[in-house]
């Protein structure tokens, strides 16, 4: 496993995202006309409330949470599950089984193309706006370094989400029904919808301890300088939860796939 | 052979023939059903969970209260149900365009439209009408609507009407694929701007007023015909002519999908 | 309407593809070029196809055998010329046209993925309209030409390759069209499968005089069905004739081998319409002890081949 083969896999995506030309700009636009709906929503949910702070959130702070959730969503989203299910189906799956290195590895790297591509694509260009747009509301300062490395593991516990979920469609056909649980837990539960601010007291402290938090709610905390990020031990307590998350899926995810590898039945000749 | 003997009753009979083997085939895989009913009770519980916690720290949107909201919400849902069963198909539809399996739903002597969107019919989309029509009549009784056969057959109308619009809106999103390659993203977004249908449209201002009344119709999805109950007394134009409309929006959805099949170029041998 | 099945007039198909650049910087830029270039994938061609022929659609990877079939499908619009597919244009009557063709696309199953196959042959009865006899009368030639009971109960999802592809052309055949695509209908088949979908056809064009048209890269499938053969390259045609004319495409060649002394064979190439064989034989026969004779035909794959590569340089 060379790091060569590694960056060739990157490149490749790079490349292969990249072919998708209208479909880029078509995205872009799409996801600008969905934080216009996002905008107006919470615009009259504001407006209606009588305050100008909820849950210790003004509308700006909320709108700045929510576009750059979005951006990240984008950036982060995989079709594991549906690809993995799609090349059951049609046998490739064999093909890629036999590549020179485990197929945890390849599939991972196979998408670093894609999300180097998102994030400059999307997710610059929506940090740039949101900046331009409050003024700089966002502090530039270390901030941006440990919400880097927050992404990071981000896209590591999100990977092995995806994985696991994967994983499980080899055992029922049902990616649709297990996709469509996963993805309504994660968006849900990460804070991607509703600021994990809003949530009630009791489901709060469940959430927030759960993985799901650790792939949206946590980056986004660190660059805002919520959620107690600005002082070093809330820093390293939301860091510490990423880990923990990391090793404990990195590890359960490796186990199950190899587990379950043997099950895979292939279709057609 | 007379030209036009392919009429409607036809394609019924095709249809139901279709059907009956389809849920038969589907029998065979009982797990796949189960959890995809229990995939979609999720979303559905998600769905109104995120309503509880928008609306347990706000008790009004733009002078909607509880009630109003929660009836709003429950149509959109049922209105929902048409798209998700009968035409569920069209999620298909990009990776068939893209491997160039789409090719076989040209060679028969039939509608292409329908051969395609007749081979999926999605029975989970019924726990969402169970969900919504329960959700529907706790509104209509908290809010105290009469009911009365007129009244019911009002409600069906316009009950069509609103997924006339959902089905335009996924019909036009599924087909942007014949033009451009990498736009499944676009029928995601849109799958999720209906989450949007649910509040009133007049939380939308200014150009947005109009883009998401008559471009992307999502105020149709819901606000629109459900005034017609709600407000007897002071209805919209726009309300009253909706259905017309949303035989138009459905026919230029079709259309444009047509024009999609007409112009791909069918790529693969 | 005459004896004609398929018309075509100086018929060509472009298709616009952006121009792709290398590397990661040509991707980049790729994202915002305009810069297309035409393909022409069929050019200028002219093909009569009367009905009842069996015709070997030849020519090497991409010279535009799946555009034209395309084409006379009516999926595809040409760019310019004229088709008549049993005299309707297809491309403007798809419906219409799709009543009396069949087609069978490569390895590309048309069928219902979850269905038993007497379930979509059910379902194709009633989309193609026909009546309940002609229905059991072609099932019972099906009977005869080969043993369909061990797959007529099987979901298509489960069958094999060449189960599935055998469950596709009967399917194209089912409602007795007068015109039969099969774009590589034998490719990654083994030999008996081959063998089986060969009598297949030949049986049902024999029975029921229908066309066919048949696009292929293995020999054995045109040896077999087909009488004509039309080439095409780069999207021009070639050759339209006979098969046998095809053998003396290059004059009349035979391979003679010859066995030497020392248990070694020698092979020499011979165009009979210039050099006598027999001639050959004796010169050699002077030179040295010649143990044993033989003659071998040249084979259509070595033609083809040949027309290919020549074609190419
Ligand atoms: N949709 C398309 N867009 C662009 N170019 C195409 C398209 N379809 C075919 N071509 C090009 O047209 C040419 C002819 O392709 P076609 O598929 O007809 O070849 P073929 O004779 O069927 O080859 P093969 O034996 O490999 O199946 C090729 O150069 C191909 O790249
Ligand atoms: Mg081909």
């Amino acid at each position: 496993m060379t790091p060569r083969k590694l960056i060739a896999l990157t490149r490749a995506g790079i490349m292969e995202s990249l072919q998708f030309r209208l479909g880029t700009f078509v995205t872009l636009f799409a996801n600008l006309i969905y934080l216009v709906l996002v905008y107006y929503l919470w615009k009259a949910i504001y407006a209606s409330s009588g305050t100008d702070v909820v849950n210790g959130m003004t509308f700006n702070d909320t709108m700045i949470y929510l576009i750059l959730a979005t951006a990240l969503f984008n950036f982060l989203e995989m079709f594991i599950v549906w690809d993995m299910s799609r090349s059951i189906q049609s046998g490739k799956i064999i093909l890629d089984l036999l590549k020179p290195m485990t197929f945890r590895k390849y599939t991972f790297w196979s998408y670093s193309g894609s999300h180097v591509v998102s994030f400059v694509l999307t997710f610059i260009p929506t940090f740039v706006v949101v900046m331009i747009v409050t003024k700089g509301a966002i502090h530039m300062g270390l901030n941006l370094l440990w919400f880097a490395i927050a992404t990071v593991l981000a896209l590591i516990i999100n990977f092995n989400i995806e994985m696991i979920v994967a994983t499980i469609c080899l055992y029922t056909e049902s990616t649709w029904g297990i996709n469509i649980v996963k993805e309504t837990i994660v968006l849900l539960l990460s804070g991607a919808s509703i600021p994990l601010a809003f949530f009630p007291d009791k489901l709060g402290t469940v959430v927030r301890y759960l993985p799901f938090r650790a792939v949206y709610d946590t980056p986004l905390s660190i660059l805002l300088e919520k959620n107690g990020s600005d002082t070093i031990s809330g820093l390293l307590s939301l860091f510490g939860m990423q880990l923990i998350w990391v090793v404990v899926l990195t590890i359960a995810g490796t186990l199950f796939w190899n587990h379950s590898v043997r099950k895979i039945t292939v279709n057609g000749g | 052979m007379e030209k036009n003997k392919r009429g409607l009753g036809f394609y019924l009979r095709i249809y139901r023939k279709v059907l009956v083997q389809d849920l038969k085939s589907k029998m065979s895989y009982r797990a796949d059903f189960v959890i995809s009913t229990i995939g979609m009770i999720m979303t559905n519980l998600a769905g109104f969970i995120t309503f509880l916690i928008l609306f347990g720290k706000f008790p009004s949107i733009n002078g909607w209260d509880y009630h109003h909201m929660l009836f709003l919400y429950a149509f959109s849902l049922i209105a929902l149900t048409p798209v998700q069963c009968f035409f569920d198909n069209n999620w298909n539809l990009r990776f068939m365009v893209q491997s160039g399996d789409f090719i076989k739903y040209c060679f028969r002597p039939i509608n292409v439209f329908f051969y395609f969107i007749s081979e999926v019919f999605d029975v989970k989309g019924l726990g969402q009408l169970a969900f919504g029509v329960g959700t529907l009549v706790y509104a209509w009784n908290k809010i105290g609507l009469v009911v009365s056969v007129p009244i019911i057959l009002k409600l069906l109308l316009y009950l069509l009407t609103a997924s006339l619009f959902m089905i335009a809106i996924m019909n036009a999103a599924a087909a942007t694929c014949f033009w451009i390659q990498g736009s499944g993203y676009v029928m995601v977004i849109m799958f999720r701007f209906k989450d949007f249908a649910k509040y009133p449209a007049s939380i939308f201002s200014g150009i947005f007023r109009v883009i998401f009344t008559f471009v992307i119709p999502i105020a149709f999805v819901a606000y629109y015909p459900s005034l017609v109950l709600l407000d007897p007394g002071n209805v919209p134009l726009l309300s009253w002519i909706s259905p017309a409309l949303g035989i138009l929006f459905f026919y230029l959805s079709y259309k444009f999908w047509m024009l999609g099949v007409r112009r791909y170029d069918f790529t693969g041998s | 309407m005459g004896n004609e099945a398929i018309v075509m007039k100086d018929l060509c198909k472009d298709f616009k593809v952006l121009n792709r650049h290398e590397g990661l910087k040509g991707s980049i830029r790729d994202l915002f070029s305009r810069d297309y270039k035409t393909v022409s994938a069929v050019r200028n061609v002219d093909l009569t196809v009367n009905k009842g022929e069996m015709i070997g659609y030849l020519g090497p990877n991409g010279a535009g055998k799946s555009t034209t079939i395309k084409m006379m499908t009516g999926v595809l619009e040409p760019t310019s010329g004229e088709i008549l597919v049993n005299g309707v244009v297809p491309y403007i009557n798809r419906k219409k046209n799709c009543e009396n063709i069949g087609v069978v696309f490569g390895q590309r199953s048309q069928l219902w993925w979850s269905l038993p196959l007497i379930e979509s042959f059910k379902l194709l009865r009633d989309i193609y309209m026909v009546s309940e006899k002609d229905y059991q009368d072609m099932l019972e030639l099906y009977r005869s030409l080969v043993d369909i009971e061990p797959i007529l109960h099987k979901p298509v999802r489960q069958m094999s390759l060449g189960q599935r592809t055998l469950s596709d052309i009967l399917a194209a055949f089912l409602h007795n069209p007068d015109i039969v695509f099969l774009d590589e209908p034998t490719i990654g088949l083994d030999v008996s499968m081959k063998a089986k979908i060969r009598s297949l056809i030949a049986g049902l064009n024999e029975q029921k005089n229908t066309t066919v048209i048949l696009t292929t890269h293995d020999m054995g499938d045109v040896d077999a069905l087909c009488k004509r053969i039309v080439i095409i390259d780069k999207g021009q045609k070639i050759y339209d004739n006979d098969i046998e004319h095809l053998k003396s495409y290059f004059g009349s060649y035979r391979t003679l081998r010859l066995k030497l002394d020392d248990d070694t064979w020698e092979e020499t190439l011979i165009d009979e319409s210039k050099t006598d064989i027999m001639e050959v034989i004796n010169r050699a026969d002077r030179q040295k002890k010649i143990r044993d004779i033989e003659l071998i035909e040249i084979s259509t794959e070595e033609v083809i081949k040949k027309i290919y590569e020549g074609e190419a340089s």
